[in-house]
């Protein structure tokens, strides 16, 4: 049986190598946060981190994710405290909602290797989300809010250090 | 004039001889109003046992539960329900809670009689019931705590779920009156009537942005959705479904390979008496990923019907067709006589609009799950209509709908397409196929290419202006499938002005507009080929996103004509005379206010670039909010259209949720552009051609303009929001595109190709 690290656990599942990892994701872990939206890599709402980087969990097999780190909204943060989902309910970004997990997951990507994006890396890096409900000005507010604030954690952190 | 609001208008519901009853039963407070039928007072409920019907609970630890008839899809509807309970009741914001209701009677809309949500008619047609409600609990609980300090229950002041008493300081938290027992009561018709409710110089809650309660739940994976549900002992079903999109037969299934897929349990050939699918099966699997895997492994063999030769091009043929007959529809509008008038007429222009097929595509695709459990037939899914699709899961279960209890969800996106109740089908009969519970579950290609979509619409207008250039005549054809015909219930047609029998309104809706042209007539005309070949439903907005794309830009065309700026034509036939008082007035000022925000007509633009307006109501003039748009776009010398800012101006009257409103605003104009630039579906043989992201594509980030929204809140009655900015929009970009590069495309959507066509012409 395949082993799976999902959220810093390692859990076992029963699938074959084939198997989309959204569904042993959604199914068998019963951890609902990912979305099937289009099953072909083109509108973004099953997005999940393997290793930190932002995938189609559609579009990634079972094989293929077991031995890296699997993050789904689930394991964001503890909390569902992330700077984005703060920024999010700040924002009140949602309306039908179902495509934000995967809007989160990929914005969460880009943030942690860039905190100071601009307009056009926002765009370029979201382009791939859909969002039916068309939240596009919101979730770029959103992004750029959270951008911000994990900016000025990490200068106070600093600061708490240097002191 | 729409039967189906008329007759349903406030004034005539039966609310209005129910009893509101406040009681206390085991789990606290529980207020509602009794259900229908029950016309006299009815003693106070004492106990538990007592279940009136119930719109909202106060729990012992004060915590206020409403329940939400409404399916929430983004709109944040329940919220909003809650929102107008607490500012009557004087609760505080962080103790309100919403839940979703069951399809029981008891939950049905108030005004409608029925629980479906559409036409953005909730937040109007519920604000006065659930203001009522909350001002039957402040007053029960105020009287409760009155006798309690033993205190004049006029000398209290009720806030922020607190009662107090400021002469002696004396106070009870809302818990603390739910836990003494003391709060029932009992409401009359003449006593909820009675009730002064709050003026808007009262208001602490109605219009101010308090947080969407369902958001939270939105940003950590915790809110659920149809597609979310987990039954013990579920299985998973995957459709196939056949070429052509209605009227195709299956002939034979060949499982023989599907069973040699793990986990493969059954292929289910549906037997649908609902007529709502054709040509339907699923297979059954221990899991979704077996159960596709089984799907494809099935060979079916299919009989394609009668529609399997036709495509977009025949269903826009036989639209021509049946406009060119004089005989053809019946009468939406009448007045005067539009074809006398075209003969004295100085100048008559004449044009057809169209519009393609357009599908729905929420992002939460189709699904449903069907349980039997004793004599009960649970259904777990997202639906916009739960009075419909209760019984139509009935009916593919061969039972009665009272057998049926309809569970609802969060929507991952409703737009009218969950209205429709095809998904419970596969899911019933596939459930009790197998004997367990069956979790149906579209994919990205079914669901697009079974949607009850957008019809493709015919429109034919022509116009006749007088020496003065006034406009003195407009006839106005729409040829359309008719989606709400399909529906079977009378109650949602409407007679015509013809007495040639019921017609469907939600095909014609807006071109009954509110300017003032004496001589006016509007023929609505099923084209029945279509009406077959491409079952349609309810898009967000409905008819006036296709009827206002006709009129709007048609106003549009006869300024130009005769010399004026579109802009201020508008606002001379608003002029408010006759029926159109009141009404015409306010969308004249919101046009005002759009073309003030836009700084229409105040610079100069660069060579091609231009500004095009457009002024709407909502889908019945009974229901309207006063929308418009001032769209500024750049043409390339390719024809590519670029829209660089929207500006849109809403009157809504009173605001419940200022911040959810622009959010509803915001994503309805640009629906309103995804529809007019960047969405097309083409039926080819039968069957939608699209059927993924790829070939159906709405608007992206990276094609975001900028959107300027400005709410007008003038104290008039609250009206809906979701969907009018979606129709002002097309026209709007239409008109800026004329008159950027003097291109008049009359077909949606707006393409690169049919802009240089028309800039060479």
């Amino acid at each position: 049986m395949p082993n799976l690290n999902i959220n810093g656990r390692n859990m076992s599942v029963e699938a074959a190598n084939d198997t989309p990892l959204l569904w042993v994701i959604r199914e068998q872990l019963q951890m609902t946060g990912t979305k099937f939206g289009c099953g072909a890599g083109l509108c973004g709402a099953c997005t999940v981190h393997l290793n930190g980087e932002a995938v189609r969990s559609c579009q990634t097999s079972l094989a293929d994710a077991v031995g890296k780190k699997i993050t789904t909204i689930e394991g964001l943060s503890a909390k569902g405290e992330h700077p984005l989902q703060k920024a999010w309910v700040a924002e009140q970004v949602p309306q039908c909602g179902y495509c934000q997990s995967g809007q989160i997951m990929q914005a969460a990507a880009l943030l942690s290797k860039n905190t100071n994006p601009t307009k056009e890396e926002v765009v370029a890096h979201m382009d791939g989300n859909l969002c039916r409900c068309m939240t596009y000005s919101r979730i770029q507010k959103a992004i750029m809010r959270a951008a911000s604030d994990m900016r000025t954690a990490s200068a106070t952190g600093s600061e708490r250090r240097a002191t | 004039m729409n039967k189906h609001v008329k007759d349903l208008a406030p004034e005539t519901t039966d609310l209005s001889r129910r009893s509101f009853l406040v009681g206390t039963a085991a789990t606290g407070l529980v207020l509602g109003y009794a259900a229908s039928g029950i016309d006299h007072a009815l003693a106070a409920p004492a106990s538990a046992n007592v279940e009136p019907s119930v719109w909202y609970s106060i729990a012992p630890d004060g915590l206020v539960t409403v329940t939400c008839g409404k399916a929430d899809m983004g709109q944040h509807v329940a919220s909003t329900m809650a929102q107008i309970v607490a500012e009557e009741l004087g609760a505080n914001w962080k103790d309100m809670r919403v839940q979703l209701a069951s399809n029981d009677p008891k939950f049905n809309d108030p005004v409608l009689g029925a629980q479906i949500t559409g036409g953005s008619w909730s937040t109007m047609m519920n604000f006065d019931a659930m203001s009522r409600a909350g001002a039957a609990g402040r007053i029960a609980l105020t009287e409760a705590a009155a006798a309690s300090m033993g205190v004049p229950a006029s000398e209290l002041v009720v806030r922020a779920s607190t009662i107090s008493h400021p002469k002696s300081k004396k106070s009870m938290s809302f818990a603390e009156v739910v836990k003494s027992g003391k709060a029932t009561k009992t409401f009359t018709a003449d006593d909820l009537k009675a009730i002064k409710l709050k003026s808007a110089d009262q208001y602490t809650m109605i219009g101010v942005s308090v947080p969407q309660l369902d958001i939270p739940l939105k940003v950590n994976g915790t809110a659920k959705y149809g597609i979310d549900v987990m039954l013990p002992g579920m299985v998973y079903g995957a459709l196939v479904t056949p070429p052509v999109r209605y009227g195709a037969t299956v002939k034979s299934v060949d499982d023989s390979a599907a069973k040699k897929v793990p986990g493969f349990i059954k292929a289910v050939t549906l037997d649908d008496k609902t007529t709502t699918t054709t040509g339907w099966v699923v297979a059954v699997a221990n899991t979704y990923a077996n159960a596709k895997k089984a799907a494809a492994a099935l060979k079916i063999d299919y009989d394609g019907g009668p529609n399997a030769k036709l495509s977009s091009e025949s269903l826009f043929a036989e639209a021509k067709r049946l406009q060119g007959l004089s005989d053809s529809g019946e009468f939406f509008v009448k007045d005067g006589d539009p074809n006398a008038a075209f003969g004295t007429a100085a100048k008559v222009l004449e044009a057809e609009y169209t519009t393609n097929i357009n599908i729905h595509a929420p992002m939460e695709p189709m699904n449903a799950t069907a349980e039997f459990k004793g004599d009960i037939l649970h259904i777990y899914s997202g639906n916009q209509f739960a009075t419909r699709s209760g019984a139509i899961a009935a009916g593919a279960a061969g039972i009665d709908p009272k057998f049926v209890v309809m569970h609802q969800m969060w929507l991952g996106g409703g737009f009218g397409r969950r209205l429709d109740a095809d998904m419970m089908v596969p899911a019933v009969q596939a459930a009790k196929a197998v004997g367990k519970p069956v979790k149906v579950i579209y994919t990205r290609e079914n669901d697009m290419t079974m949607d009850f979509s957008r019809p493709l619409t015919y429109q034919k207008v022509k116009a006749g202006v007088d020496g003065d250039g006034k406009l003195v005549a407009l006839s106005h054809d729409v040829v359309s499938a008719w989606p709400t015909q399909r529906w079977g219930i009378p109650d949602f047609l409407s007679p015509s002005v013809d007495k040639k029998g019921p017609l469907d309104a939600f095909t014609v809706n807006g071109s009954d507009f509110f300017y003032t042209v004496p001589n006016h007539y509007v023929r609505a005309i099923k084209n029945e080929m279509a009406h077959n070949a491409t079952p349609s439903g309810q898009l967000r907005s409905v008819a006036p996103g296709w009827t206002f794309w006709a009129v709007e830009s048609m106003v549009d065309e006869i300024a130009h004509a005769t010399g004026k700026d579109p802009a201020q034509l508008r606002v001379e036939l608003l002029d408010g005379k006759g029926k159109n008082d009141g009404g015409a007035q306010r969308l004249r000022n919101t046009l005002l206010a759009a073309m003030g925000l836009a700084g229409y007509g105040t610079r100069k633009l660069p060579k091609g670039e231009g500004m095009g307006v457009a002024c709407v109501s909502s889908q019945e003039r009974a229901t309207a909010s006063w929308t418009a748009c001032v769209a500024h776009v750049a043409v390339a010398p390719s024809g590519e259209v670029t829209v660089k800012k929207l500006t849109v101006a809403t009157d809504v009257g009173t605001q419940v949720n200022p911040d959810g409103i622009r959010a509803q605003v915001e994503g309805a104009a640009l629906w309103g552009m995804s529809l007019a630039l960047f969405e097309k579906a083409t039926l080819k043989d039968g069957g939608i051609e699209q059927t993924n992201f790829d070939s159906y594509t709405p608007l992206r980030m990276s094609q975001l303009p900028e959107v300027a929204v400005n709410v007008i809140a003038n104290g008039e009655k609250a009206t809906g929001v979701g969907e009018p900015a979606v129709t002002v929009v097309a026209p709007a970009i239409g008109n800026a595109v004329f008159n950027a590069v003097g291109a008049r495309v009359r077909g949606l959507p707006i393409t690169a190709e049919a802009v240089k066509a028309a800039m060479k012409a």
